[in-house]
């Protein structure tokens, strides 16, 4: 048991080191985020907005720089074997896909809730932003952590399947699930047929949650249900499809190419 | 004893677009490894060395064929208990850029379970063993290419492998890092009595490192036996002279 945690500690110790000494990394965790907060707490500042409509939107501001986050550090945990090319080092030693992927979720987490905390206090000060009560935050940013697994599962899974080449499309994943769960708008506002997918994205409903602090009515019923259900389904699915990616890639000898 | 078992192994790749060319790489492989032996894998570029060595490794499935490791059929599942056994080194390695001698070590002896003052010592042995003290704080990238290719087998010997396979370990070096590279593997060897399946360009090196030797060409066995033997099957004075004969 202590081994199985060894191995997977290993690769938030490895995200860490990778962290520290990339000062894209701290481009990462603070300036895109903190820009994203200025740009909306000026925006409501100047349309005059009310105390909640302000909050609506920067919660958006907040929730999308932890999920960007978090998400990149679980992609990390794969692309920095694929970027060095050391995929075959790594696999060659007794671990699976679940020590690499929890270990670099959990660096992700550490990440961010710094964002959020930084991010948060930041609003707070400047933009006069209310933080809500402790368990919406604490169930809120919980499941943008789950979320934050599932992109970046999918990330893997698809350089996985397809390569390298694919690299430029999947970075788009997080950026197009903001834009359809209602990151600074309610989903109610949007199409049906965009609505219809918002209902499978378990972001929608987190956000939803958050939001329920500041007054604001959730368009969907039994959010925390549907969120975490959905989350623990695609948890569930993406850990059998890299399973068959990773059989897949031994068999067509993608693992060694990625490895030259 | 036999740890290694193979027969009739066959892998081939597809390439292009539509994947419809087919490269074949290994055909009707049959071959047996004994526990200690120091085994040579030589033949001209694209044999099929490689991928045989991914596939006893566990890094390429192969279509066809049967592979037994001390045991365990690997075809159908590779257990984390034989692999917690082996372990690799290629020539021309590749580790993360950005992380020192140090902690490569320590990150590759993590994924094999290890922690504290256990793995403290064991890296510290490594280091000293390869002569890596200078360079423990050193990032991989600034690394010369001998002194990476120390960390690699360093990397290679982390969980005491009772089965070693090394990829043209000494591709590229110079002769003088090469021939200390050779003396570890050979003392090595002869300390442990480990399992060490090698391939190589260097007609020089199997002569003077190997006990077995398996000549691949276009995925097949051209020939096994001892150097004595192949050098008498092809009626030369030298592997070199002998790998020429089999090659054409």
């Amino acid at each position: 048991m202590f081994s199985q945690i060894n191995k997977i500690i290993a690769f938030t110790y490895r995200n860490y080191l990778f962290a520290k000494r990339n000062i894209y990394a701290f481009i990462e965790v603070l300036f895109w985020p903190a820009v994203g907060v200025i740009s909306i707490g000026l925006m409501s500042s100047f349309l005059a907005l009310t105390p909640e409509l302000k909050a609506f939107l920067l919660t958006g501001a907040i929730i999308s720089g932890i999920l960007q986050v978090a998400q990149l550090d679980v992609a990390y945990g794969f692309l920095y074997d694929v970027w060095s090319k050391s995929l075959r080092q790594t696999f060659v030693t007794p671990i699976n896909q679940i020590h690499y992927i929890l270990g670099s979720w959990l660096f992700g987490i550490v990440r961010g809730v710094i964002v959020f905390v930084l991010l948060g206090l930041f609003a707070k000060i400047t933009f006069g932003f209310k933080f809500p009560d402790v368990k919406i935050i604490i169930i809120s940013i919980t499941g943008i952590f789950l979320s934050a697994l599932i992109i970046g599962m999918s990330v893997q899974f698809f350089i996985l399947f397809f390569g390298q080449r694919i690299m430029e499309i999947v970075w788009m994943i997080s950026t197009l699930i903001m834009l359809i769960c209602g990151i600074y708008y309610p989903v109610s506002m949007l199409p049906s047929f965009i609505r219809l997918i918002a209902e499978f994205i378990p972001v929608t409903y987190f956000l939803e949650y958050f939001r329920i602090s500041y007054g604001f009515v959730p368009v969907f019923k039994n959010i925390l249900i549907k969120g975490f259900g959905l989350s623990f389904i695609y948890i569930f699915i993406l850990f059998v499809l890299l399973e068959i990616a990773m059989k897949r890639a031994k068999r067509t000898g993608m693992i060694i190419k990625l490895s030259e | 004893m036999e740890i290694i078992k193979i027969k009739n192994l066959s892998k081939t790749y597809t390439k292009g677009i539509f994947q419809k060319r087919q490269v074949r790489a290994l055909d009707g492989i049959d071959l047996t490894i004994r526990k200690g032996e120091l085994f040579g894998i030589l033949g001209p570029n694209g044999a099929g060395k490689t991928t045989l060595l991914n596939i006893i490794m566990g890094q390429i499935i192969p279509e066809q064929g049967y592979v037994e490791i001390d045991g365990y059929q690997i075809t159908k599942k590779f257990p984390d208990k034989l692999k917690q056994k082996m372990n690799m080194c290629s020539g021309n390695p590749n580790f993360p850029w950005s992380l020192t001698v140090y902690e490569i070590l320590k990150f590759y002896g993590m994924l094999y379970g290890y922690s504290g003052l256990f793995l403290k010592n064991k890296i510290e042995n490594l280091i000293e063993i390869f002569s890596l003290g200078k360079y423990r704080n050193v990032l991989y990238d600034e690394l010369s290419t001998g002194n990476k290719q120390k960390l690699a087998l360093a990397k290679a010997m982390i969980n005491d492998p009772e089965i070693l396979l090394l990829d043209e370990p000494t591709i590229g070096l110079d002769p003088d890092v090469a021939r200390k590279i050779r003396k570890f593997i050979i003392d090595l060897h002869n300390r442990k009595k480990i399992t060490i399946l090698l391939t190589t360009h260097y007609m020089k090196e199997a002569e003077e490192m190997c006990e077995r030797i398996a000549f691949i060409k276009q995925g097949k066995i051209k020939a096994l036996g001892t150097k004595e033997k192949l050098k008498k099957l092809t009626k030369t004075k030298n592997l070199e002279e002998a790998f020429i004969v089999f090659a054409n």
